[in-house]
């Protein structure tokens, strides 16, 4: 709980507030003597508080100006989730329809069924960090892990758009597990990767992505957007069709990652609602303590401060309507300023007499 | 209560102030508009874009930290509500990596992504800026959103002999800067290899000097060795300087002469926000604005006035009686 204000210069008229401990708001008003007059508790009393009325009213509206509040922050929760960085293949596949055509009328291309649950999926995990990288022909950096929400569907939204031309799975891992290798907190950790395809693996890439997945281990998701027609991860090879990453290298991405030793679902999605279901099934899987951020906005208090300097103004003002004249109602103020004049004559007049 | 009571100023200046005060905690707070701005921010990542020929901050640096240098500024000076997205552009296309969002709400990712901008993320080595810039007019066109694309226009091959190929959008349809990133100077083209090691410059032989893949010049029968057939470009060593690095401004307010951009140097300030808001279409957007200021100042006027009185009748009776009471004494 720490307060601030919004433009703290208004602060250097604080000063101000002395102005009302000198001076009172009472007309002066003539009297003979004031010696006759015991000195009694209540008079101190109302005068020292008319007194602190005026700083108090002073004082509450410069806080109010200077936008008085209690600081945003942001404190730290224990709840269910993960940092998930999104690996996603953009490369020209996946303007197709899971049929292998461009989309006609009414069908919903690879990358917009999967923009779509990947949406959804984003929005219904509250608690979890997102990061996100591409891949095509090379890796691409698209945002950091993050829980910014907002910036994380943008970049979902963006796969919709015209990809490149080949499918680099190998360098894209590599990335995406050096952007969890940047990310210092402890966490439950996972990688999805959304791909129609897969390619070979270069030999010393698969050197670099053993080495990496061993320095920080990752719960891995394979999300197989799979055409019709093409090959299937989980297929046996064909009598005539050779047993080779190069032939068959869907089959064969599945058998690396499975050598990885880290926990790994593979699922393979023929049309929008077999992603659906294979998203809803990483939901599920992925329900890890984490310890998360919460932000915790800025409180305004300046209209409890104008408050303050309202209820302040309003007992100067009663104490000023309670006024009363001491020398006979209906006599102007100099009157009232000439009867002054005229008692401390009196008064002088006295103390000669007394010193003669 | 008197009517001296009511004569007297000092009860109309705190009740005033009163009456201000109550009026500050109740007045809603009132929509005004402003003007925020949504933004595609397209950075050129070819090679090119490596030469060390910008200064940020009193050091060397090269065009794309000088880029990405001027982008990260752009985000922190746009206006709350403004919202921006990120696209590289290499070969012949832009290439979108996240739409337009929030400015403010997503300050530290977009930022963050910034700062990873890369040439290693260049998918081919060609530079075809007119066809890239073409591209993310695009893509800003389909998003409603306004462009800034930095590049420094170094085209690679060269344009062919037609020239530049004409913008099929509407110009002004998309407002927006081009902006010229690279030295004024002609500065060696850096050179790497398979795995991006920076292995020397590039010589004059080492790139196109001109693009033979169109038809040849009009002027081609009176270069030397021209041949129709054999040699309708002629035989002669051509250096048209494209293996050095300059910014090529001439070429970049040709583009943005055809596309309605306005062009500006980089170099000058590093600060983009002023040209780009005269560029770019506002948006108009609503937004709450807290007015309690205006009756809360009143009120400390007034109270002020009040105090500053109470001072001048004290400061008043204390030289009028001590004058009077001289004169007693007299």
């Amino acid at each position: 709980m720490n307060l601030g204000f919004n433009s703290p210069l208004v602060l250097l008229l604080l000063p101000l507030v002395l102005l009302p401990v000198i001076f009172a708001i009472q007309r002066a008003q003539g009297y003979p003597s004031l010696a006759a007059v015991e000195t009694d508790t209540l008079s101190r009393v109302i005068d020292v508080v008319l007194h602190l009325s005026g700083v108090v009213a002073l004082a509450a509206l410069l806080a109010a100006l200077a936008g008085i509040h209690l600081s945003g922050q942001t404190v730290e929760r224990v709840g269910e989730g993960s940092h998930i960085v999104l690996l996603l293949d953009r490369s020209s596949s996946m303007d197709d329809t899971f049929a292998g055509r461009p989309p006609g009328d009414g069908e919903a291309s690879k990358s917009a069924a999967a923009r779509h649950l990947l949406r959804d999926f984003v929005e219904k995990r509250p608690h979890d960090r997102f990061g996100v990288a591409a891949f095509s022909t090379l890796p691409m950096y698209v945002l950091p892990i993050t829980s910014q929400r907002d910036a994380v569907l943008g970049a979902i939204d963006a796969i919709t758009r015209p990809g490149l031309a080949y499918t680099n799975v190998g360098l894209g891992l590599s990335l995406a597990l050096s952007m969890h290798e940047a990310d210092p907190t402890a966490a439950s950790r996972a990688i999805v990767l959304v791909s129609d395809g897969a390619a070979v693996i270069d030999r010393r890439v698969q050197e670099k992505l053993r080495a990496q997945i061993a320095k920080r281990p990752v719960n891995l998701y394979w999300l197989y957007l799979r055409t019709e027609g093409a090959p299937g991860i989980f297929d046996p090879p064909g009598e005539d069709v050779p047993d080779t990453p190069q032939a068959l290298p869907e089959r064969h991405l599945n058998i690396f990652f499975q050598s990885l030793k880290v926990p790994y679902r593979a699922f393979e999605a023929e049309n929008p609602k077999a992603v659906a279901d294979a998203i809803a099934e990483i939901d599920k899987l992925e329900r890890n303590p984490i310890r998360y951020q919460e932000r915790i906005p800025e409180v305004d208090l300046s209209k409890i401060a104008y408050g303050i300097a309202g209820a302040a103004l309003l007992l100067l003002t009663l104490a000023k309507l309670a006024e009363v004249q001491l020398d006979g109602g209906g006599h102007r103020g100099e009157r009232a300023s000439s009867s002054v004049t005229a008692t401390r004559r009196a008064a002088a007049i006295s103390r000669e007499k007394e010193a003669a | 209560m008197s009517r001296a009571t009511f004569r007297d100023p000092r009860l109309w200046l705190v009740a005033g102030a009163l009456l201000l005060v109550l009026g500050a905690m109740l007045v809603p707070r009132i929509k005004l508009t402003r003007d925020v701005y949504d933004v595609v921010a397209v950075v050129d990542i070819t090679t090119s874009m490596n030469t060390r020929d910008m200064t940020v901050g009193g050091e060397k640096t090269s065009r794309l930290q000088a880029a990405k240098f001027a982008l990260r500024d752009t985000l922190s000076k746009l206006p709350c509500g403004s919202r921006l997205g990120l696209g590289i552009f290499t070969e012949r296309r832009t290439f979108l990596l996240f739409n337009p969002v929030e400015v403010c709400e997503n300050f530290a990712a977009i930022d963050g992504a910034i700062a990873m901008l890369d040439w290693r993320m260049a998918w081919e080595g060609d530079s075809y800026v007119s066809k890239g810039l073409y591209s993310a007019l695009d893509i800003a066109h389909s998003l409603k959103a306004d462009l800034i694309f930095i590049t420094d226009g170094h085209e690679l091959p060269p344009l062919p002999f037609s020239g530049l190929a004409p913008f099929d959008g509407k110009p002004g349809d998309v407002g927006g800067l081009i902006v010229g990133d690279g030295g004024r100077k002609f500065a060696r083209l850096l050179k790497y290899d398979e795995d991006g090691r920076e292995i020397g410059t590039y010589g004059a032989q080492d790139v196109p000097q001109e693009n033979r893949s169109g038809p040849p010049p009009p002027d081609a029968a009176s270069r030397p060795g021209y041949h129709p057939k054999w040699a309708p470009f002629g035989n002669a060593v051509v250096n048209n300087k494209e293996h050095l690095a300059v910014v090529r401004e001439a070429y970049l307010k040709q583009l943005a002469s055809v596309t309605g951009l306005t062009y500006a140097y980089l170099g000058d300030d590093y600060n983009l926000v002023p040209a780009f808001e005269a560029a770019a279409h506002g948006r108009p957007l609503l937004v709450a604005t807290d007015v309690s200021a205006v009756p809360g100042s009143l009120a400390l006027v007034l109270l002020l006035a009040l105090y500053g009185l109470g001072a001048y009748l004290a400061l008043k009776s204390f030289v009028s009686s001590s004058s009077t009471s001289s004169k007693g004494a007299y």
